[in-house]
């Protein structure tokens, strides 16, 4: 069996003490920021992102993919107790997981969220490791027009999933592509948009426009915001659900690594669409949907599961086509070119102990998540107790100092400032800074693509709809634009960015 | 009362600035053919595509309902925003330690219940934790002292 051969590697690498020490250090600071609202996993994965330099590829990869899918779990634990979801991805868990606390069954509802997450983590390293090899052998067939139609689905996809105005994110992911061009254009050697700055000539910097618009801006918006929690003081006295409870949970458990799975692989896709899909479904399927919202241990289940599925099945994209799929998995691209390596097929070919080793730290940062969380949810919870007021000059510090350290440069300084002020003005007008961050990653691979498949058409455009898959692919966008389109699909995405 | 939606136009507005810049800091690049692409190609089909649409949102603005433009807190923003600033200025004379003492009492006059002995003392803390940190154990080659 190549799968089994294939893990072996995976865990061999995986469980060498260095990478079992990056692996902890990425659930456990991914369980940090899930727990503190107002850090987000991506701001965390941006910040972090230059440190990984000096690392080796698969112990930097090991330990930013820990800090993702860990904060999927420490945002459940503190939507359950305070009622405050650390990530969006835990909104939903707050209806039903908070109202279990409330009634003194705080214990079974984490015990339950970190089982449904575990579980839901092992099915999908599994349906990674399946997936993959079929996958990237597909996508070595790929030439210019297929990539450039999956990255047109991809955009397509962020710009379906993003919060409110579907117009508003088509400006952003073009606004996203035409400022990742900026640059010397690789065919010509021609500079193009650097306003004459030599320091521009190899782009703008990720990293900076990356902890401008998600650091610097979030920490703005933020402090305007009033800064109140108000602690439920729980007893943790039983902590394992009762057997009953464990039955009814094990149907919204499957069914939430299914629907996260494989809302997880979808371009613009991930944990928090999964976790809300879920929580609809469960509801949707119980005998009794009046039970949801007043403590159904299925809609922590449920949603539960999903999340982490879903945001664990987003690396595939990413893993096997070099695509990533949302703004996460784009700084994941920021964090692999860091190290030299151009994310694609030939990833899993040429460097199997990166990929294997990779999707077999998933599991294990996910048995570690179980210790780490269950026994140590005292703990967790104390942290809430740090005021707001310490921990942001903290993280604002620690942005500038991340983004000064990938090439001791003022100007990537100035960079960040000016992006941390445009993603203050996008915030307030209603754009999504995700799309933009995707298109920004995207522009220059779009470019060379299109220009590469046209010129080897000639010039012809048909080339991207005579192509098979290319064509498949293009046809998803269009049914995917006329599923947004219509009008009660409309209403609906409104109503469900609305709760 | 406005009576228009301010921030639609304001974001429409603001893409047809973006694209009208980038028209302009492109317009010497040649276009080249459909087969043979030249630089300036995608850039200008990119900012037209940003132009058109910022145009239809601002268009789309002006016949809405009146809706203000979101209030803004000045104050997380300006001094956030100086920290910034600062580090950015400071930190290849000053070194990491005295930048970062000022960039955390900067940064941490931002919030509204901020308290100055508590401030300063986290301030110190953090500059010798990221000198330790990021210098020491990280080995970043920034300098930690003054340099004349």
């Amino acid at each position: 069996m190549d799968l089994i051969a294939n893990l072996a590697t995976g865990f061999s690498v995986a469980l060498t003490p260095a990478n079992l020490a990056f692996c902890f250090l990425g659930v456990l600071i991914g369980t940090l920021v899930g727990v503190l609202p107002g850090i987000a996993p991506i701001t965390t994965i941006a910040i972090l992102l230059p440190f990984t330099f000096t690392l080796p590829p698969a112990s930097a990869m090991i330990m930013l993919s820990g800090i993702f899918y860990g904060a999927q779990y420490g945002g459940s634990t503190t939507a359950i107790l305070v009622n405050l979801p650390g990530e969006s991805s835990s909104i939903v868990t707050c209806l039903d997981g908070h109202q279990m606390a409330k009634q003194g069954r705080a214990g079974p509802a984490l015990a339950i969220a970190a089982i449904a997450s575990f579980f839901a983590g092992t099915i999908a390293t599994i349906i990674i490791a399946v997936a993959s090899v079929p996958l990237s052998v597909l996508a070595l067939k790929f030439t210019a027009a297929e990539y450039f139609s999956l990255m047109v689905l991809g955009l397509t996809g962020s710009i379906a999933l993003a919060h409110g105005s579907a117009v508003k994110a088509v400006a952003m992911v073009l606004l996203g592509l035409l400022l990742g061009l900026v640059g010397i254009d690789v065919n010509t050697g021609l500079p193009r948009m650097t306003l004459g700055i030599g320091e521009l000539g190899d782009g703008i910097g990720f990293v900076a426009i990356a902890i401008g618009l998600f650091g610097i801006s979030e920490l703005m918006v933020a402090l305007s915001r009033p800064q109140d929690r108000t602690l439920l003081s729980v007893a943790l006295s039983q902590l394992w659900p009762s057997r009953k409870e464990l039955k009814d949970c094990v149907p919204a458990m499957l069914r939430g690594t299914a629907i996260g799975s494989i809302l997880g692989v979808l371009p613009g896709g991930g944990a928090a669409l999964s976790s809300f899909a879920s929580y609809a479904v469960e509801k949707k399927t119980s005998a009794t949907p009046e039970r949801f919202g007043r403590g159904a241990i299925e809609g922590v289940a449920g949603p539960e599961a999903a999340n982490n599925a879903g945001a664990q099945t987003s690396f595939i994209p990413l893993l096997t086509l070099g695509i990533p799929g949302n703004a996460i998995m784009a700084l994941m691209v920021g964090a692999l070119m860091i190290q030299g390596i151009q994310p694609g097929p030939q990833v899993m070919t040429a460097q199997p102990q990166l990929f294997w080793g990779v999707i077999a730290s998933m599991w294990l940062g996910n048995l570690m998540l179980v210790i780490l969380n269950l026994p140590l949810v005292g703990l967790w919870v104390s942290l809430l107790r740090v005021p707001y007021r310490i921990l942001f000059p903290a993280i604002a510090l620690f942005c500038c100092i991340g983004t000064y350290s990938i090439s001791n440069s003022q100007l990537d300084i100035g960079l960040m400032l000016l992006f941390a002020l445009v993603g203050v003005f996008f915030v307030k007008v209603g754009a999504e800074p995700a799309p933009f961050i995707l298109g920004f990653i995207l522009g220059p691979l779009m470019e060379e693509n299109f220009r590469r498949a046209m010129n080897l058409s000639r010039g012809d455009p048909m080339v991207f709809v005579e192509r098979p898959i290319s064509a498949a692919l293009l046809v998803l966008t269009a049914l995917l634009l006329a599923v947004l389109i219509l009008p009660a699909v409309r209403a609906k995405r409104e109503e469900v960015f609305q709760e | 009362m406005t009576r228009v939606n301010t921030a639609d136009l304001a974001f429409g507005l603001f893409l047809m600035a973006v694209a009208a810049v980038a028209l302009y800091l492109i317009a010497d690049l040649p276009m080249g053919s459909t087969s043979r692409m030249g630089p300036g190609y995608v850039p200008r089909a990119l900012a037209v595509m940003i132009a058109l649409i910022g145009a239809f949102i601002a268009g789309r603005a002006l016949v809405a309902a009146g809706e203000a433009f979101p209030d803004i807190a000045w104050r997380p923003i300006l001094l956030v925003g100086a920290a910034v600033g600062l580090f950015g200025l400071l930190l290849p004379r000053l070194g990491l330690a005295a930048t970062a003492f000022i960039v955390v009492l900067v940064a941490g006059s931002a919030s509204k219940d901020m308290r100055w002995k508590e401030l300063v003392t986290i301030a110190a803390l953090l500059s010798a934790f990221a000198v330790l940190l990021f210098v020491k154990a990280l080995g970043l080659p920034m300098p930690v002292w003054p340099v004349n």
